[in-house]
């Protein structure tokens, strides 16, 4: 078996997804854009999830970008999957901070559950998951996406976003509960 | 439905309550049904957002991306090795003065004992260049054949001129430290010395060049220590003054190289 060598170490070249990534480590863009076909549906779910449909192509196309720069560091010792995805994840909480938001979308208001306005009647049973979640107010939005929809732990969402795991379970339920005004009727 | 206990339901649905308060919870579920629908609802949510499938982009963005990846270039270097480490020099003044002492003790040495070879006059140091081409200390003084050097050029400082007094370090018989001027001095005598240099004896050979590598040393370092500390003057001053110490002992030896024949 043949290696390819980066700056992160020895990625072996076998068959399918990981020669991808060795051939795209190497400067391979046809390697490249096999790995972002394989990977786009995922990343721009995440993208749109978290920021917004009018964000997510610009943003997608950072990651990407981003990632072909830093595929010299990836070291093998997570599944590529899981190494951008969490690249993903940090450029985009990236994004959300430059919009300096974070505080204001953090704050535990003791009201957030009363300003539920936005969920369907009782009849649109079949509303749009993915509209629902786009509704939710941003920072419990944000939790909800990574840990329900992504799968992230709070300590490890605490740690991501710079905030108490208290903070994260509070948004979280939060989500929660208005999300279940969308789905109580199925 | 009781908002004390429905607070709890996600830490209780996620596992992630004490268990005497997951106990609490459990007993109350069972006696409240309002609570207990609540928790399914959380359920199906937490199912749903399990669930939820990844949608493409509407639009194919590779495009976008290639054009940006040809941009920015290949990824991260490919390195046939592993990384070495580097690290980056940096001087403090007291080194860099202790090393530009030090160069004007070599270059000091190394040009007395060209002098002594050569019985150059005190009044000569310091003077004009001389001639690679092969003329006599006389000939110089007297204004002789003109050297490959120019002599009428203005002194400027190649690197960090702040008016500081580097100034004062660039003068050297009026050739320009400019990189050019300086350059193009400095490969003619070199080519000069190495002309003549079978003229001279080893041990002559030997001193001139290990002072070579000495000044081409501190003129390297200056140099590196300049790309990180540009506008300092101390260090355009030691650069100006190792790269005049080159010309200098290139002059002495090959109008030492010209003279032993």
């Amino acid at each position: 078996m043949t290696a390819v060598m980066t700056l992160g170490g020895e990625i072996p070249v076998g068959s399918g997804l990981d020669s991808d990534v060795a051939l795209a480590a190497g400067g391979d863009q046809s390697a490249f854009e096999r790995l972002y076909r394989t990977h786009v549906s995922r990343i721009h779910s995440l993208t749109r999830r978290m920021l917004s449909t009018q964000e997510a192509d610009e943003v997608t196309q950072d990651i990407f970008v981003r990632t072909w720069q830093k595929l010299g560091q990836f070291r093998g010792e997570s599944a590529f999957s899981t190494w951008l995805h969490r690249l993903a994840v940090n450029v985009v909480i990236e994004r959300r901070r430059s919009y300096a938001i974070q505080r204001e979308r953090m704050s535990d208001d003791p009201t957030a559950l009363d300003q539920l306005t936005v969920g369907p009647a009782r009849a649109d049973l079949k509303v749009d998951f993915e509209s629902a979640i786009a509704q939710l107010p941003p920072g419990a939005r944000e939790i909800f996406v990574l840990h329900d929809v992504e799968g992230y732990k709070h300590r490890e969402i605490a740690v991501m976003l710079d905030i108490a795991s208290g903070t994260s379970k509070r948004q979280l339920h939060r989500a929660r509960m208005l999300m279940r005004q969308h789905l109580s009727g199925d | 439905m009781h908002q004390e206990w429905t607070d709890r339901l996600s830490d209780y649905l996620d596992g992630e309550l004490p268990e005497d308060e997951r106990r609490a919870v459990d007993q109350h579920l069972r006696g409240c049904a309002s609570c207990a629908a609540v928790l399914n609802d959380l359920k199906r949510v937490v199912a749903r957002a399990a669930s939820i499938d990844a949608r493409p982009p509407q639009a194919d963005l590779w495009r976008g991306i290639a054009a940006r990846l040809n941009e920015s270039g290949e990824p991260a270097p490919v390195v046939p090795f592993a990384p070495r480490e580097t690290r980056r020099l940096a001087f403090t003044l007291p080194q860099l003065a202790a090393a530009a002492a030090l160069l004007i003790a070599v270059s000091g040495a190394a040009a007395w004992q060209l002098e002594a070879r050569l019985g150059i006059p005190g009044s000569l140091r310091g003077g004009r260049p001389h001639d690679a081409g092969g003329n006599s200390g006389q000939a110089r003084q007297d204004g002789g054949a003109e050297p490959a050097i120019r002599l009428d050029s203005p002194v400027s400082l190649g690197v960090g001129a702040d008016g500081n007094g580097a100034a004062d370090f660039a003068r050297l018989g009026n050739v320009s430290m400019a990189d050019a001027q300086y350059d193009a001095a400095v490969a003619d005598l070199e080519g000069a010395l190495k002309a003549g240099r079978g003229r001279l004896d080893a041990s002559t050979v030997a001193i001139v060049e290990h002072n070579l590598q000495i000044i081409d040393q501190a003129i390297n370092q200056a140099r590196e220590a300049l790309v990180g500390d540009p506008a300092n003057g101390y260090l355009s001053g030691h650069l100006v003054e190792a790269r005049r110490r080159k010309l200098d002992l290139l002059r002495r030896a090959t109008a030492l190289a010209s003279e032993t024949d």
